[in-house]
């Protein structure tokens, strides 16, 4: 063939580059979209400044740093612009080293969570039968368990959970209702000819799994795993605040249990509130990304049978 | 005349019971015969082409065949070889050697995957060639479907490409292991009258270059005519008629092979072609199960016997064998 | 005077990728009583020209020139006021794929009735019900499967169902967009045939849109042949089958099977339909013509008269 042409063929974009491309103008129209995202960029602005407040001075360390002239809470000043905890810690450096571990926590459940939903769900919807009931009372009897009494159980049990512990706990428990979803998708693309098709040509069940449903259900799983985001954060938090948090790490909610238990509730707002804020606005901020990408996706998911 | 030893495909008493799904909605509990004891075979080298109107069984039979679904009983042979639960590599050898296409190109390819990454799956399943004779491959496939030049294809997605595009990717993934036996589901009905053509060419041609014997099932005589070498009438389950493709739309003999010929639209010159008139067009009510499956239907029954016992298929003449008890022979 | 007189109809789409020429410079017209049949490839204008006739292109449609001519009035400068009056009541259209589009949670009958109701506020309820029966009768459908929903029906109940509602306000103009394309050949025939019998009946006009040649030619005394937004041959049925003048049409012909006749091989045609948006300057269908002379790619052609009342778009002809 003539040259040309080899260098017009070049590779097409993937559909998901042009349906990305596509649901981006969709996003941008939306307002709440638009604000969720504006705050996300934020608390990552936070979480990547975190490594700076220690990186001055060591009395900045939101654990360790003590402030050597500060002995007990006290309000803002020019050294500590949110000023200090009991111990003379620096509050600020706190809530952006908090909002590392929020995102460390949210996303890395989101993501265990969303792995283990989706090949579940994926394997149940496609092998249909008695693996499928197997794995859906599985998951229901997940669903039904109250993660918090759970997770307070086993601290009690083991004594005090690591972080990475506690965000496995989060994932462990978040998955079924990620799969319920996938495996419809599941069913509903297990009818369709091109699986028939991959089927035919003598595809193995981990091939027609993985290589040909598997793409068709992630931007759905992408939906989700905002939403898990969401309430992996908040979990997190409220064990820390109940006193079964990761003590060596620095949480919002960690603050929020440190306020709580030296008694400093009513007496000292400024350094209740930076935390409470910061939780409500994170989870909120994940939540109408999740609404706005719910938007973007949901006419696609309907008329996806009828790309022209 | 050709003998048993140069059939492909060989299908012997093949009845599928479709269950009806628990008794939960009431009615909707009824067991379905989509087929009811069909036998027949399909030589070397032919298109076969199976013809019926909608709900008739067609699609049910090509499925049979690819063991996308289980025969309720009977069995299925190709190459003399029992198709029918096959397992491990045996399996694995018989998916390299029969292949399908189906109906709506639109639904046939996996959006996700470029053309390539889809033409040559089969390839990359049975393990044949290393990445440049795969692709070569591809590209040489690409070419005989007439998506050409091929590499302006390979990386493309299915959303870019027409109807027409899509359905010779789905003819090219099926033929690009040089199958035995393929099994199309109807490729053009999706598609314009004009591009049918196309198709319909190219799946001619896959025959006559690469000797690939092939079902062609349509609900159009004409398509069927133009294309097939021997074509079976298919109604409700049951075969009423087969012969070679001329025989049977020339000289059909069965009743509703004669409707279904009343039943395409005519132009041309041909327009006053005298009707058969076989058809009833309100149905009969009848009693019982044993009589023929046409009887409700037929305008031409004879009143006593069609609705008492059910006609086998008898031979007219040659190959050519109708299952109606107006038939000489039959 | 003719029932309908469309006069150098051009439509265009606003797309993301520039203004779409769907119909350029469409003139044809239709007597009372009698039938049209438009056939091409998919994409090239038909089902535009019906919604353009009925008032309905979508929002992102806009008819550019030309005039259409219903008794007399030229519907495109209507009010909407107006256009409600004739629409359904004095024309009505049989939608592509409609039959996929009644309401699945509606009562078939129902939903009949309703039509009636809104097109009509004059008409009590009862008089609806008694109307629907009528209608099923008409297009023949059992009187007891009146209050089922769609998806009791076949496929060809659901179309008679939608040929009902279009007949509901006993129109004089039909626009059937391909009826029966998703049918197989029995049921289609039946419908063909009652289609053609209710147009007896009521003396209908009827406007027929199909990919089908055979099926155009089985309905319709006249025909026009479109071809990439432009209607590039029209005639009585006979001279566009019998000698046909366009190498569009020739070639339509011959990459058609028949069960009549010898066998002869289809001729496909080759290649894509022109890019709309950006159509080629001369004749559209240049580059997959036969024949083609030096002027085809560069002169846009002018209409030829072949017969009386038989015209084709080609330099060649
Ligand atoms: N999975 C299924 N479950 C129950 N019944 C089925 C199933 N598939 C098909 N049937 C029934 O079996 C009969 C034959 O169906 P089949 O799809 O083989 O018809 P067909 O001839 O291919 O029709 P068409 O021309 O509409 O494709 C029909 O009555 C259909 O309703
Ligand atoms: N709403 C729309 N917006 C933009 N372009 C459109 C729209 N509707 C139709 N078109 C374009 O206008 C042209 C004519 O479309 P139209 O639907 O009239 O074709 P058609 O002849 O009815 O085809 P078919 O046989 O597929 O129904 C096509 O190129 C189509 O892509
Ligand atoms: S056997 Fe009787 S009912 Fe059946 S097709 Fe022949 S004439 Fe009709
Ligand atoms: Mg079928
Ligand atoms: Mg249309």
């Amino acid at each position: 063939m003539s040259k040309q042409n080899e260098n017009s063929m070049g590779p097409e974009r993937h559909p998901w580059v042009s349906s990305f491309l596509e649901g981006w103008s969709i996003f941008r129209q939306n307002l709440l979209g638009k604000i969720g995202l504006t705050l996300l960029v934020m608390f990552a602005l936070m979480a990547l400044c975190s490594y700076i407040p220690p990186w001055i001075s060591p009395i900045y360390d939101p654990m360790t740093g003590v402030d050597p002239d500060i002995t007990s809470c006290s309000g803002p000043c020019l050294r500590h612009w949110l000023g200090t905890d009991f111990m003379g810690r620096d509050i600020l450096s706190q809530l952006l080293a908090g909002a590392r571990i929020a995102f460390m926590v949210g996303i890395s459940a989101a993501v265990m969570s969303i792995v283990l939903g989706v090949s579940i769900g994926m394997t149940a919807g496609y092998m249909g039968r008695f693996i499928d009931t197997l794995l859906m009372r599985l998951a229901d009897m997940i669903m039904v368990m109250p993660t918090l009494l759970v997770v307070l159980l086993l601290s009690a049990v083991f004594g005090q959970l690591n972080i990475w512990t506690i965000v496995l706990i989060i994932a462990l428990f978040r998955w079924p209702g990620v799969s319920r979803i996938i495996r419809g998708q599941t069913l509903s693309l297990k009818q369709r000819p091109f699986i028939e098709a991959a089927k035919v040509a003598g595809a193995s069940h981990f091939r027609i799994i993985f290589i040909h449903i598997m793409p068709n259900v992630l931007p759905l799983a992408f939906l989700f795993m905002t939403f898990r985001v969401t309430s992996a954060i908040i979990t997190e938090a409220a064990l820390a605040f109940l006193g079964f948090g990761d003590p060596g790490t620095v949480s919002w909610g960690m603050m929020l249990q440190w306020v709580w238990k030296t008694g400093h509730m009513f007496q000292a707002p400024y350094w209740l509130l930076p935390p409470g804020i910061c939780i409500s606005l994170i989870t909120l901020s994940f939540y109408m990304l999740g609404r706005a990408m719910d938007e973007v996706l949901d006419p696609r998911l309907r008329k996806e049978d009828q790309t022209d | 005349m050709n003998t048993q030893d140069e059939s492909v495909l060989k299908i012997r008493d093949v009845t599928k019971v479709y269950k009806g799904k628990g008794a939960l909605f009431g009615a909707s509990g009824k067991d379905v015969t989509a087929l009811d004891r069909v036998s027949f075979d399909i030589f070397k080298g032919e298109i076969f082409g199976l013809v019926g109107e909608s709900g008739s069984g067609k699609t049910t039979v090509g499925r049979l065949i690819v063991g996308l679904e289980d025969v309720s009983s009977g069995k299925i042979f190709l190459n003399g070889r029992e198709v029918v639960g096959l397992k491990g590599r045996a399996r694995k050898e018989f998916r390299s050697q029969v292949q399908m296409i189906f109906q709506d190109p639109y639904q046939s390819l996996n959006p996700q995957r470029a053309i390539y990454d889809t033409v040559s799956e089969p390839l990359k399943i049975h393990g044949v060639g290393n990445a440049s004779t795969k692709r070569d491959l591809v590209r040489e496939i690409l070419q005989s479907v007439g998506l050409s030049p091929p590499d302006d294809f390979l990386f493309k997605y299915p959303h870019r490409l027409s109807g027409g595009q899509r359905q010779r990717v789905a003819i090219a993934r099926a033929m690009v292991l040089k199958p035995t036996f393929v099994i199309a589901d109807e490729p053009t009905s999706m598609l314009d009258a004009s591009i049918s053509a196309q198709i319909f060419n190219i799946l001619l041609d896959m025959r006559n270059r690469l000797d690939v014997t092939q079902m062609f099932i349509t609900h159009s005589l004409a398509a069927a005519r133009y294309l097939c070498d021997r074509v079976a009438v298919i109604y409700r389950g049951n075969l009423m008629e087969i012969g070679s493709a001329e025989e049977v739309i020339r000289n059909p003999k069965h009743p509703y092979t004669q409707a279904l010929l009343d039943a395409v639209p005519k132009f041309g010159h041909h327009r006053d072609v005298s009707r058969y008139g076989t058809l009833l067009i309100k149905d009969r009510d009848v009693a019982g199960e044993n009589g023929c499956v046409f009887f409700p239907r037929c305008a031409v029954a004879l009143e006593d016997r069609c609705a008492g016992s059910r006609p086998l298929l008898g031979r007219v003449s040659g190959e050519h064998r109708v299952a109606c008890f107006l038939v000489e022979g039959a | 005077m003719a029932l309908l007189e469309v006069d150098n109809l051009s439509i265009g789409y606003n797309t993301k990728k520039g203004y779409l020429k769907a119909v350029e410079k469409v003139s044809f017209d239709l007597e009372a009583g009698a039938s049209l049949g438009f056939v091409g490839e998919s994409g090239c204008g038909k089902t535009t020209i019906g919604m353009a006739l009925m008032g309905l292109l979508p929002p992102n449609g806009s008819v550019k020139e030309g005039r259409i001519l219903f008794e007399g009035k030229n519907t495109l400068e209507m009010t909407d006021e107006e256009l409600r009056k004739i629409r359904w009541r004095e024309m009505a259209m049989i939608f592509q794929a409609a039959m996929n589009a009644l309401n699945p949670v509606q009562r078939v009958g129902n939903q009949i009735a309703e039509a009636i109701l809104v097109h009509d506020p004059s008409v009590e309820k009862d008089q609806a019900m008694d109307q629907v029966e009528n209608l099923f009768r008409l297009v023949g459908i059992p009187l007891d499967r009146l209050r089922d929903y769609p998806h009791q029906y076949s496929g060809g109940m659901k179309q008679r169902a939608v040929i009902a509602m279009a007949l509901a306000c006993r129109p004089k103009l039909i626009i059937a967009d391909e009826p029966t394309t998703a049918l197989d050949v029995i049921v289609q025939d039946q419908i063909l045939g009652e289609i053609k019998e209710l147009q007896k009946e009521f003396d209908l006009s009827i406007i027929f849109i199909s990919h089908d040649i055979s099926i155009v030619a089985h309905m319709c005394d006249h025909i026009g042949v479109m071809y990439a937004g432009q209607l590039v041959e029209c005639g009585p049925r006979e001279g566009v089958f019998e000698s046909p003048a366009h190498p569009y049409t020739k070639a339509l012909l011959s990459s058609f099977p028949t069960v009549t006749g010898k066998r002869s091989d289809l001729i496909p045609i080759p290649g894509e339909t022109p890019n709309l948006v950006v159509p080629p300057h001369g004749c559209r269908f240049c580059d997959r013509c036969s024949g083609p002379e030096a002027s085809c790619s560069t002169e846009p052609p002018q209409w030829v008269e072949i017969a009386p009342g038989h015209r084709a778009l080609c330099c060649r002809c």
